[in-house]
């Protein structure tokens, strides 16, 4: 940035302003005063903690070991590739329409105007990657599953993602923008350039979404915020929804929703795979660590999710002329059908060759059925819940309330679900560990339905 | 399957006379009067127009009716019986069209109509067929293969005129049906309602256009404001 736009962009700063002061690196800085606080206070106990519930001994003879190594990196890779894809959607650099529509519209240049907004962005990512490395790192001193030592190249390593993390998401913004990738656009590429290439009407529907997504999210209403983040598809137009009768159309509806999200399809049914593999390995031996059940629940529940999206346009369908000939409740159960095959077909798939070799008992595929009709209850409960009661904004309720609030059928996924298969896992007696998982899917059922009604009561 | 022409209107239920009626039916919520006392009767085969200025109330006497609402005064009834919408004999006998209804935004025109349709127990090929039909038409024929997200304004309100029509009824309830319409939509439109109505189905239409109204109306009833 040369001395003439620093004084250009001092200009309309001060323009913005007025008489106003200049807070921004104190609001700027307040944040990361807060988050420092939160950390030590909050972050490195709760860390400990979940360290040592896990079975921090499990832990301690596994985290040097080249497949701790392999897996820690993987999963470190697999959140970085995710970054991109949360930057096309939104994006560091994200600035007040009005800031857009006045001073980046103007003809100074972009790396100029939005250079503050990507300076923010990234020292919130670098600060937020070195604060989790710390916490980390403290929480597995702490539980004794590492040396006190780890937790300096911990915090390195944090912030080193963090400086990744800006990175790719910048480049995710960058490759959504409708005239950045133009073959004949003389601009440079490059990294350096990158906010140069930032464009006007991408970076309007960001903010435009921005606004929506963050007054949903401050309301609650999650729907909204859903609906706005998704892409509307575009893909198989040419094929057409077969007839067929009431509740099959309903399945072959879902399916052909699926085709045309052929990305939430593979992600899901990829999910759907590895956790109930990890679900149905759990199984196999008293010395598995509540951990392993524990993450491939939450696979299973992103997983299973990611196949409910006609589950979900149903509800969000709710309280509009009806135009279909089944009843609500029918509707509702109608469209689970093309989650649960899909969930039961890849358990059968990935079971096959585990059982081949001498891995997994026969069993362990009907308790991935069982598990089957939790993730069923758990997804009717998650997309008939509505928006969260008004007690949750009280001012003594506040942001841990809602988060509760929403988070009720994931919860009751992981606890039911980790609880049992931990339990059928050391039992002599698996099956009383079994009932109790059908006892316990059958209740969240129950539930889900529940929720159903009202909605349509309401409708 | 597309590109075929038809003038008939296949979602006409068998011609089963239904009565519609409404008996100094009102609507307030605490002090604000949303619908003076109103009287209405729909016959089969017969067209109800509903004029009055925006406010008077012909979108709540039209829920009223469709057995979304319940009226404070009065009583709605269909075939002698509190009109209910959760009543499923309500459903089959009468199709509502009051506001925007409700699309998916992953399934294409011609997919919401086999959908409809199929839920309504048409299985086979017929339902592919009537879908065309009805797309033909209201002439969006060749967005057959569109997503809601990808039409005009106009386009959605055919769109959602066609899903209205592809599903089986008796009584037809439509809120100003000639929203957004060019004037040429606007004699189609009459005239498939017209055919709707010669085929034995009832009609009650909120309007604002006198032509229309004019074309259509057995009778009119005007809704008084306050």
């Amino acid at each position: 940035m040369t001395v003439a736009d620093k004084q250009r962009l001092r200009q309309v700063r001060s323009a913005i302003l007025g008489n106003r002061p200049d807070t921004s690196v104190s609001n700027a800085l307040y944040p990361v005063y807060v988050a420092v606080i939160a950390a030590a206070s909050y972050g490195v106990p709760a860390a400990q903690q979940l360290f040592r519930s896990l079975d921090g001994k499990w832990l301690a003879a596994h985290a040097w070991t080249p497949v701790g190594a392999i897996v820690a990196l993987s999963f470190t890779a697999a959140l970085l590739a995710l970054v991109p894809l949360v930057g096309r959607v939104h994006g560091p650099v994200v600035p007040p329409l009005p800031y857009l529509e006045l001073v980046v519209d103007s003809p100074m240049p972009r790396k100029v105007t939005l250079a503050r907004n990507w300076q923010l962005s990234f020292g919130g990512s670098v600060v937020g990657g070195l604060l989790i490395g710390a916490v980390g790192g403290a929480g597995l001193a702490i539980a004794k599953v590492v040396a006190p030592v780890v937790l300096m190249p911990a915090t390195v390593c944090g912030a080193l993602i963090g400086v990744l993390v800006a990175e790719l998401w910048l480049q995710g913004q960058v490759h959504s923008t409708p005239l950045a990738l133009r073959p004949d656009s003389s601009l440079p590429r490059g990294r350096r350039n990158a906010l140069a290439l930032l464009d006007i009407t991408g970076l309007k529907r960001q903010a435009a979404s921005n606004a929506t997504i963050g007054g949903a999210v401050l309301a609650g209403d999650l729907r909204t915020a859903r609906l706005d983040a998704a892409r509307p598809p575009t893909h198989a137009r040419q094929v057409h929804l077969r007839p067929s009768g009431p509740l099959l159309v309903i399945a072959r509806r879902d399916l052909l929703g699926l085709r045309r999200a052929p990305w939430s399809a593979l992600y899901g049914l990829g999910l759907a795979a590895a956790g109930s593999a990890g679900l149905m390995l759990s199984l196999q031996s008293p010395r598995t660590p509540t951990l392993a059940p524990l993450v491939a629940m939450i696979l299973a529940y992103l997983g299973f999710g990611a196949l409910c999206e006609g589950l979900r346009l149903h509800a969000d369908n709710s309280g509009t002329s009806r135009l279909l000939g089944l009843a609500y409740r029918d509707t509702a159960l109608a469209h689970l059908v093309v989650p649960v095959s899909a969930w039961a077909a890849s358990a059968a798939v990935v079971s096959l060759p585990l059982y081949m070799t001498g891995l997994l008992r026969p069993s362990a595929m009907v308790w991935a059925l069982g598990a089957g009709a939790l993730l069923a209850g758990a997804h009717l409960m998650a997309s008939f819940r509505g928006l969260p009661p008004a007690g949750v904004f009280g001012p003594r309720a506040g942001v841990p309330a809602m988060i509760f609030w929403y988070s009720k059928p994931l919860l009751a996924t992981l606890v039911l679900g980790t609880a049992t298969a931990a339990w059928g896992a050391r039992s002599a007696t698996p099956w009383m560990a079994f009932s109790w998982l059908l006892i316990a899917a059958a209740g969240i059922v129950q539930w889900g339905l529940k929720l159903v009604d009202k909605r349509d009561r309401r409708s | 399957m597309l590109g075929r022409r038809s003038a008939a209107v296949p979602a006409v239920r068998e011609p089963v006379s239904h009565a519609l009626r409404a008996t100094g039916v009102g609507k307030k919520i605490d002090e604000a009067v949303l619908l003076l006392p109103t009287d209405v009767e729909l016959g089969a085969a017969e067209c109800v127009v509903l004029r009055g200025p925006n406010g008077s109330g012909k979108t709540t006497l039209l829920r009223i009716l469709a057995g979304t609402m319940s009226p404070s005064q009065g009583e709605a009834t269909l075939d002698g019986s509190a009109v209910d919408e959760r009543h499923d004999s309500t459903r089959t006998t009468i199709a509502a069209l009051i506001g925007a209804p409700a699309t998916y935004r992953d399934l294409t025109l011609v997919d919401h109509l086999v959908l409809i349709d199929s839920t309504w127990g048409h299985v086979g090929k017929p339902a592919a067929d009537r879908a065309d039909e009805i797309l033909e038409l209201l002439e969006i024929d060749h967005l057959a293969q569109r997503f809601p997200h990808e039409l005009s304004s106009g386009q959605q309100q055919l769109f959602h005129l066609s899903m209205v029509l592809v599903r089986p009824s008796s009584i037809l309830i439509l809120d100003e049906p000639e929203q957004r319409l060019d004037p040429d939509k606007r004699d189609l439109l009459t005239a498939i309602l017209l055919d709707r109505k010669d085929d034995g189905s009832g009609l009650l239409i909120a309007c604002h256009d006198p032509v229309m109204t004019a074309a259509l109306a057995d009778s009119v009833v005007d809704i008084r404001s306050e």
